[in-house]
């Protein structure tokens, strides 16, 4: 009897042990990638007109990477993560994708921050098969169709950031329910991917809400005298300006259309999201709405973890940019943990890593994250308006569908 | 309208600006100064970096700014020119020579990060700054349906100013004459005693001041300044100018200044965004087929 009690005591244990070496089976995997190294490279406009994103990209990630580090690694592997300005210019982008996947051997890319680096970039990691993760770029065809025009879905390619597609209408939506314009302008950087593309959706959106669009200015992004454009937006009357564009333009726009004495209602893009751009139009921006991926106030549980430790590190709060940057290493990482990476078979590594990542399922700032199908995320989509001081105000909070 | 015609005098004025200086030194010397257009940007970059990063008020950041942009003058003068004039070089290579010193002082200001050589140029990271507001008073005034805000009504004043002192200068003055001698022909004024490398350091130092003022007042009234101000928005456009003035001629490069800036504007307003650059030069080759020589060319046979 006590024998049988011994074996039945054994066999228990061995099976709890079988169990714990299968993939994502518990703890006893924990130690199982010790003395790694997960070699991560990020492409992230520093400098140039992205340059007011890509910084907070940047310290969003390095802040995750140091949490993970510090608290044992993915499995006892630690990150590096290297930062890699491509100056805003899509031919330096993918010469340091090249680089990154080639000669420095990453597992995993994050970036590029525009979208218009974004189109020479991720075919390039798909063509290489090497995960890329997006974690700024929001224009129309960068998931899953990489390579359009083709329209076969890109294997290699995520993004954690919302899409102007989602977010433009979102943003135009709520706007019209709250105050019902009549008439708008556009105006749109023509000579930008991100910038272009959400002229496109502003133009497919405004009919279904019974605003007519006046006229629609374009614009190159080079240029420094935007006066001519703004005069041609103001003297039509509308009640609303769409601006689509990025780096400081929507601020210099917001403050000469105010110069020119123009009262009404500033609608943007994803490119309003930062602090910096809020802080450039200060008083002249107040009100100005956009769709934002993540709001510094919103109650997902990771979210106050992530927005003390970002101001414990940086003494700044962080912004949506920041978020996702955040929640980009936190994704790899996860998916890291499960892949059962060899560390000797690159290519192989970077499969497994990818197959990964798409059964994603965890908290973060963006909220309970996994990505679509179509490896796009499905998150809650917060309206905000700038506070006239740098900052954001809450405005409205549209949950996912 | 209205609205826009002011549009068109204020960045019509800066052209003209620009292109007097740009103009000066082709009067002179018959070099096209290409690094002119880098002279302008580093005379807003300076200003700002020394308001911002080193706490100057605005006006003694001003006067360093152009006080640096003069001196750049002397640079572009001893390392450009001089040597290759010393050599007989053909004025293209000049040309290459001040395209290859613009690289440099574009890069230089570029590479203002935290940390390097070049750390107090610049501001870490950023790509176009604009002055915050409250660092230069600028009322806005509204006229009818007209907005006049001050640091663009003042960039007219300012920029007329600078012309009529350079125009009475070398119309009135022993230098102004010491100095169309030179253009005139460099050997008889040597032989008249007149020391030329001289006249031309001199030349090429209010050319690049102006170029510095220029290049603040731009700054300042659009509220953009960046490393590539010059290249992007006044390089190509200067040339315009002074073709359409005529080149060499001062008085040319004013009128083709303020020209530009309508023809811009209008084909804004009439034909749309896309149309600014293309009419502008649409209208440059239109002077060049019926009018080579440009407004001013041929009343005024002696140079600048």
């Amino acid at each position: 009897m006590k024998r049988l009690h011994l074996v039945a005591w054994l066999a228990a244990a061995l099976l709890v042990a079988a169990c714990g070496s299968t993939p994502g089976g518990g703890t006893s995997n924990a130690n199982s990638y010790s003395g790694k190294t997960i070699k991560l490279g990020a492409i992230l406009s520093i400098t140039g007109a992205g340059g007011v994103y890509g910084p907070q990209s940047r310290d969003g990630a390095n802040l995750a990477v140091k949490q993970i580090n510090a608290s044992g690694g993915v499995n006892g592997a630690q990150i590096t993560l290297t930062i890699n300005d491509d100056a805003s210019d899509k031919a330096q982008s993918a010469q340091v994708a090249q680089k990154l996947i080639q000669s420095e051997q990453d597992l995993a890319l994050l970036g590029p921050t525009l979208s218009n680096s974004a189109v020479a970039v991720h075919p390039l990691a798909e063509s290489l098969k090497t995960p890329i993760l997006a974690v700024s770029t929001t224009g129309i065809h960068i998931v899953p169709d990489c390579n359009f025009p083709a329209t076969t879905p890109c294997k290699y390619v995520f993004r954690d950031s919302l899409g102007e597609e989602t977010a433009i209408p979102t943003n135009i939506k709520s706007y019209a329910t709250d105050k019902h314009p009549a008439t708008g302008v556009l105006l749109v950087a023509q000579d930008d991917k991100f910038s272009s593309d959400g002229g496109k959706i502003v133009q497919d959106t405004v009919g279904q809400y019974n605003i007519n669009l006046l006229k629609t200015i374009k614009f190159n992004k080079a240029e420094a005298d935007l006066s001519p454009y703004v005069t041609q937006a103001v003297q039509a009357k509308p009640d609303v300006i769409f601006i689509t564009s990025l780096g400081g333009i929507p601020a210099k726009i917001m403050t000469e259309a105010r110069k020119q004495g123009w009262q009404g209602q500033f609608l943007g893009g994803n490119g309003f999201n930062t602090a910096t751009v809020s802080k450039q139009a200060g008083a002249d921006g107040k009100g100005a709405r956009s769709a934002s991926a993540w709001y510094l106030g919103n109650t997902f549980a990771s979210n106050k973890e992530f927005v003390d430790a970002y101001k414990a590190e940086y003494s700044k709060d962080p912004d949506q940019f920041a978020a996702q940057g955040y929640t980009a290493i936190k994704v790899l990482a996860d998916a890291a943990k499960r892949a059962n990476l060899t560390f000797s078979d690159l290519a192989g590594d970077r499969d497994k890593l990818r197959t990964a990542m798409e059964s994603v399922n965890i908290q973060t700032p963006l909220g309970p994250f996994q990505f679509t199908s179509t490896h796009d995320v499905k998150q809650t989509v917060w309206v905000i308006a700038m506070d006239g001081a740098g900052g954001f105000t809450l405005v409205h909070e549209v949950k996912q569908s | 309208m209205d609205q826009q015609i002011l549009n068109a005098i204020f960045i019509g004025s800066i052209y003209a600006l620009f292109a007097v200086g740009y103009t000066l030194v082709f009067g002179v010397l018959d070099i096209l100064n290409l690094a002119h257009s880098a002279v302008f940007m580093l005379g807003a970059a300076l200003t700002y970096s020394l308001v911002i990063n080193h706490g100057q008020s605005f006006l003694v950041a001003c006067i360093i700014g152009v006080a640096a942009s003069g001196l750049m003058g002397l640079v572009i003068e001893h390392v450009c020119l001089r040597p290759l004039r010393r050599r007989r070089a053909p004025p293209i290579a000049a040309l290459i020579s001040t395209v290859g010193l613009a690289l440099i002082i574009v890069a230089a200001i570029e590479q203002g990060q935290r940390g390097t050589l070049f750390g107090w140029l610049w501001v870490d990271g950023a790509n176009s700054v604009a002055f915050p507001p409250g660092t230069i008073p600028n009322p806005t005034w509204h006229i009818g349906d007209l907005t006049l805000e001050a640091s663009k009504v003042a960039v007219i004043p300012i920029s007329v100013a600078l012309m009529l002192a350079l125009g009475y200068v070398i119309r009135y003055t022993q230098v102004g004459r010491a100095l169309r001698a030179v253009a005139e022909n460099p050997r008889a004024a040597r032989l008249m005693g007149l020391d030329v490398d001289r006249m031309i350091s001199l030349t090429v130092v209010i050319s690049s001041a102006l170029g510095g003022v220029a290049g603040i007042l731009f700054g300042v009234a659009l509220g953009d300044i960046s490393p590539y101000i010059g290249r992007d928005n006044v390089e190509v456009r200067g040339l315009a100018v002074i073709v359409l003035g005529g080149m060499g001629s001062i008085p040319g490069a004013v009128v083709g200044g303020y020209l530009l800036g309508l023809i811009e504007v209008f084909a804004v307003v009439a034909l749309g965004s896309g149309a600014r650059g293309g009419v502008a030069f649409a209208a440059l080759f239109l002077m060049l087929v019926l009018r080579p020589q440009g407004l001013f060319g041929a009343q005024l046979r002696e140079k600048i």
